[in-house]
Order: structure tokens, then C-alpha cells, then sequence
């Protein structure tokens, strides 16, 4: 039997500066395959910056960060990529010449390598490939609810479904790794209880899940474990009750009411 | 909850496609049967210029798909017109041989200098990398002029080996074009749908996006260059032989920025019709102008380049504007 602790996302000792201005302060953080982990914190505390340093987007200071065992340092966010690891973005990144379906199959298309011949001609391997990206991004767009929408373009969706289109770009890939940045924002109640759906069927026992939100019901019903930041710095961790009764927690998300 | 938007067909891929059809392909084709009939009802002077625009139709093609793909534009392109161009010229002029082994040859510099030119200018972007175009666009001219012992000089070269035997010359060059602007828009509007394509696509509007799913950039703009050199050269080839001459003057600096105007004036389009109308403003404008003064070509050129430079980069000055007003 494997252990489930070897496909861990770890974090250790990260430090992150702009300009002289300390995002993230030696932060130590360990994300289980089979777990929903949630990462929350008041604006500005760091999530999304420490997201851009497990993907590579940034590059921290100081700092080690691994996945099963394997250092990540130094890996480009494509090389990442390539081990499944997997992000949504905060702010909806979907590409407005594509269609909907198009944008999801973008999701799936680091596991084909058809050659350049099949870019332009419609050589047999290509069109094949081609099918098979659109099958997998209408069974994800079917997962969230849009089954309907594919040949839309992203531009004529309403802003819940746009993120709705950006996270089902992330999971189609079969991951191994899932961040996922505020994926509620701007999400209708029935669009939450679907998306939280997904998401529970989605932690299996391989897969890294880490969710980034502000929206507490969904975090504390749907999270295994929890890590609080502010300033950078880890406030708290635990299960849902546990950061929910931390008096640190409390008083952070009580001071930061009046913004 | 899907169903609270509307009943949708179904098969919504199915009826799409047989839309893009209709929209696209059918009066496309139907273009394409006018133009292959056209020379039974022109005269010879009128066949040789369409022959012209059509090749200057792939210039446009070339510049549009680097605007389209890779949201750069380019002031240079007439170094791979060149590229292509020459290899035509020197391979018939000098060793007799025809559009066989010279086309290969002129898509395989086109695609090889617009990889050997992306690598260096991968990290430019913007007006920076249509300055970097720009040198290239300057340079062509002096490269052929010092390289005279095969490039023929100011005089140029003749083009005159014949690709097929049953066909009047004429013909060949004027059908030669068409086959050319016909296979290059097909083979682009393929790209559309293909993995490298989308791929494309999303590095241009979201890098970062592209990047967090398996795409570097630096793919991105090397392939793009790439395939817009290899299509910059065909251009050049088929001026070549088509216009049966190839000298100095047909690569000049107004001449790179016509294309941009060409690729501007069809919308940046990527279909058939639209780098058509763009090439034909390439083949005729500058015809019409240089009946009117040496220098008017110039400044017309600057005067659209700036119009272009704006309209390009308008949508960020306006988000910029906008921010500034929410601002303040
Ligand atoms: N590229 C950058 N350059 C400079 N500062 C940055 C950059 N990225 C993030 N920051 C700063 O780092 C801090 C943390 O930002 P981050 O986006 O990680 O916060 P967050 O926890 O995701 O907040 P939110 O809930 O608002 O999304 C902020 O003060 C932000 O200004
Ligand atoms: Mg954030």
C-alpha cells in the first residue's frame, strides 16, 4: 500500500519580497493528496502570491518547495505543468478568441504532441487528438453545468460562468495537483452547491486540492484542513473547527471587518 | 441549472459547422472559381497584376497572422519577401533551376530566419519589437546591393524556368499565385483549429495562463515568427515568379510598411477576401502614388504607420484612461 503522504505538496521556509516589501515570511505549508486543504486570509495576506510560487510563476526568495518527494525549485511554470500541477486563476484568464469548449480543451492539451504537420494539414493523428480534447472539455464543461455552452465564446457568458469555464480548463487535465483561486467569486448559490459537488468528488486519494476563498460556508463545509494567512505569515492551521475557534482567526477576521 | 439558459440544439457542434460553412467556405469558394476564370476575361497587362496582388495577398497574410497570433507587428517583413524572392531569382537566374527545388528552399530560410530572428528579440514585445523589424526592413537593400555577384545588384534577376510545360507562361505565373494564396490561407485557417493554434492564441491574450498550462512563451514567439517568416517567403517566391523580376526595389522599407497598411486595411483578416482587399491595396496604391512624387509613398507610410501604432495599442491607452478617470 502506498502511503498517501508521498504525493505531498510541500513548502518549506518560503520567503517572498517585492521591492523590500515582505508578501511572504518563512512560511511552512504541507498540502495532502486525498485532502480538500483550504487557504484562507484577508485580503492581501499573500494567497494568491504563494499559489504564483507553487506554480512557478514566481520565484521566492528563500525558500524550498517539493512535490512527492521532488524538489520543485528552479522549475519553470511549464515544467510544472507538465507534472500536473495545475492552477485557476483569481482573475479569469480565459482567452477571448476561443470558444468556451476551445478554452477547456487548453486544459488537456499537455498530454498530446501531435507535430506541426497536423496544425496545418488534417493528417488523421491530428484530428483524432483534436477530438478527443473536445470529448474531454465537454465531459468537465457537463461536470459544472455547462454542457450547453461550448461554442460559445467566453465574452457572452455572465462573470459566474466565466470562472465556471476557468475551473473546469483546470480539472479536466486529470491533475495532480489542483489550485484553485477564489473559485466561487462571482458564482450564483446553485453554481456554489454545484461547484462544491465537484469539488468533493474531485478529492480522491491523488490528488492535491487547495482552495483559495473568501467564502466561508463553502470553505468550512467542504475543507479537511485549513491554513489562515495574514501578512504572509501562517496564523492558524487545523480542521475547520479548530481554525474556526482559534481566537487569532477570529480576531483577524474580525479586525479586518471594516473594509 | 443549465437548463435556465435557453434550449440549445443539441448537437450544437454539428449546426456550428455547417454554419462556418455556409458563412465561410462557400463564398470562398465561389471566389476562387471567379479568380481561376478571370483571365479569359482580362488582358494581359490586368492578369499580370492580379498574379502580383495575389502574391502580395500572402505578404499581407504573413503580417496579419503574426498581428492575429502573436499580437506583434512587424515593419520588417519584406526581409523574408526577400529571403524567398532571392532564392527563386538565384536558383533560376544562376542555375536554372525551377520553382521545384526553389520553393522548398525559400520556406525553409523564411521559416528558419524567423526562428533565428525570434530567439534574440523573444523578450521584446510592442513597438520595441517592431523597431527590432524595422532594422531588418533597412537592412534588406543594403544585404542585396553588397551581395551583387549573386543577386544580380540594382539590375536583379529574371525569372523565366517554366514550372509545367503545357501551360502559356503567362498563365503559369498568374495561376502559380492563385494555387499559392489558395493553399496559404487554407493551411492558416487550419491552424485555427489545432492544438499549436489554440495554444497560440492563449499565450497572446494570457501568457501567464499559457504558461501555467504547459506553454512557455518562448514557444510561442518562436513558432509564430516562424510561420509567419515561412509565409513571408512564399510571398517572396511567388512575387518572384510571378512578376517574373526581382531586384532591390520590390523589398525597400515603404514596401514592408505597405504590407502592415495591406494587413491593416483587411482587418488583420486571415481569410481569402480579407487579405485579398489588402493585397490589392499593396499591388495598386503604390502604383497610383509613385505617379505623384517621390517622397509621397514615405510620408503616407508614416502617417498610416502611426494611424496603426495608435490603433493598435489604443485598447490599453483607453483601459488606461479609464483607470486614470476611476481613479481620480
Ligand atoms: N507582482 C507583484 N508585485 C508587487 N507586489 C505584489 C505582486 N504580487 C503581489 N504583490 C503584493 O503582495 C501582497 C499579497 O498579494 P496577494 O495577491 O498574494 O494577496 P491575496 O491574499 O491573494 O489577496 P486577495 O484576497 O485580495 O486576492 C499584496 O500586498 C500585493 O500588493
Ligand atoms: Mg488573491
Amino acid at each position: 500500500m502506498t502511503e498517501p503522504q508521498t504525493n505531498t505538496l510541500r513548502g518549506e521556509g518560503i520567503s517572498l519580497s517585492f521591492g523590500g516589501i515582505k508578501v511572504l515570511k518563512d512560511l511552512d505549508v504541507e498540502f495532502r493528496a486525498g485532502e480538500i486543504t483550504g487557504l484562507i486570509g484577508p485580503n492581501g495576506a499573500g494567497k494568491t502570491s504563494l499559489f504564483n510560487c507553487l506554480t512557478g510563476a514566481y520565484t521566492p526568495q528563500k525558500g524550498n518547495i517539493g512535490y512527492a518527494g521532488n524538489s520543485l525549485n528552479g522549475l519553470p511554470p511549464s515544467m510544472r505543468a507538465a507534472k500536473g500541477i495545475v492552477r485557476s486563476f483569481q482573475h479569469v484568464a480565459l482567452c477571448p478568441d476561443l470558444t468556451v469548449r476551445e478554452n477547456v480543451m487548453i486544459g488537456v492539451a499537455r498530454n498530446h504532441h501531435s507535430g506541426w504537420l497536423n496544425a496545418f494539414l488534417p493528417l488523421p493523428r491530428g484530428q483524432r487528438e483534436w477530438a478527443a480534447m473536445a470529448q474531454d472539455a465537454n465531459r468537465a464543461l457537463a461536470d459544472l453545468g455547462l454542457a450547453e455552452m461550448g461554442d460559445l465564446m467566453p465574452d457572452a457568458l455572465p462573470p459566474g460562468m466565466q470562472r465556471l469555464v476557468e475551473i473546469a480548463r483546470a480539472i479536466v487535465g486529470n491533475p495532480s495537483v489542483l489550485l484553485l483561486d477564489e473559485p466561487a467569486a462571482g458564482l450564483n448559490n446553485s453554481e456554489t452547491s454545484d461547484l462544491m459537488a465537484v469539488l468533493r468528488e474531485l478529492a480522491s486519494n491523488d490528488l492535491v486540492l487547495v482552495v483559495v476563498e473568501h467564502d466561508m460556508d463553502l470553505v468550512m463545509s467542504i475543507c479537511d484542513r485549513i491554513y489562515v494567512l495574514n501578512f504572509g505569515e501562517l496564523v492558524a492551521d487545523g480542521t475547520p473547527k479548530e481554525v474556526r475557534e482559534n481566537p487569532n482567526v477570529v480576531r483577524i477576521y474580525l479586525g479586518s471587518d471594516d473594509d | 441549472m443549465s437548463d435556465t439558459f435557453g434550449q440549445r440544439p443539441a448537437n450544437a457542434s454539428e449546426t456550428s459547422m455547417l454554419k462556418q460553412l455556409t458563412s465561410g467556405s462557400l463564398p470562398t469558394l465561389a471566389l476562387i472559381i471567379a479568380l481561376a476564370f478571370l483571365p479569359a476575361m482580362l488582358g494581359g497587362s490586368w492578369t499580370f497584376t492580379m498574379g502580383l496582388c495575389f502574391a502580395n495577398s500572402i505578404g499581407v497574410l504573413a503580417v496579419s497572422l503574426l498581428v492575429r497570433y502573436g499580437g506583434e507587428v512587424s515593419i520588417g517583413h519584406t526581409f523574408f519577401t526577400a529571403l524567398g524572392a532571392y532564392s527563386v531569382g538565384v536558383l533560376d537566374a544562376k542555375y536554372g533551376l525551377s520553382l521545384f527545388a526553389s520553393l522548398p528552399l525559400a520556406l525553409l530560410l523564411g521559416v528558419a530566419f524567423g526562428v533565428i530572428f525570434a530567439w534574440p528579440s523573444r523578450n521584446l514585445s510592442g513597438i520595441y519589437l517592431a523597431v527590432t523589424t524595422l532594422a531588418l526592413a533597412l537592412a534588406v537593400p543594403e544585404i542585396i546591393n553588397n551581395l551583387g555577384g549573386i543577386t544580380g545588384g540594382y539590375e536583379g534577376l529574371y525569372v523565366s524556368t517554366p514550372i509545367v510545360s503545357f501551360l502559356e507562361m503567362s498563365m503559369q505565373r498568374y495561376y502559380f499565385a492563385l494555387l499559392m494564396l489558395v493553399v496559404a490561407t487554407y493551411l492558416v485557417a487550419r491552424l485555427r483549429k489545432s492544438r499549436q493554434g489554440m495554444l497560440l492564441l492563449l499565450a497572446k491574450t494570457h501568457s501567464a495562463a499559457a504558461d501555467a498550462f504547459g506553454t512557455r512563451r518562448v514557444w510561442a514567439r518562436i513558432s509564430i515568427m516562424g510561420i509567419s517568416g515561412g509565409i513571408g517567403a512564399l510571398c517572396g517566391a511567388t512575387l518572384a515568379f510571378s512578376g517574373s523580376t526581382v531586384s532591390p526595389g520590390g523589398f525597400t522599407f515603404s514596401q514592408a510598411i505597405f504590407l502592415l497598411v495591406g494587413s491593416v486595411v483587411g482587418f488583420y483578416g486571415l481569410s481569402l477576401p480579407r487579405v485579398l482587399l489588402g493585397g490589392a491595396f499593396v499591388t495598386l496604391v503604390p502604383h497610383l502614388l509613385s505617379a505623384s512624387g517621390a517622397w509621397i509613398p514615405v510620408f503616407y507610410g508614416i502617417a498610416l504607420l502611426s494611424m496603426i501604432l495608435i490603433g493598435h495599442h489604443l485598447p490599453r491607452i483607453r483601459k488606461a484612461m479609464k483607470l486614470r478617470k476611476e481613479a481620480g
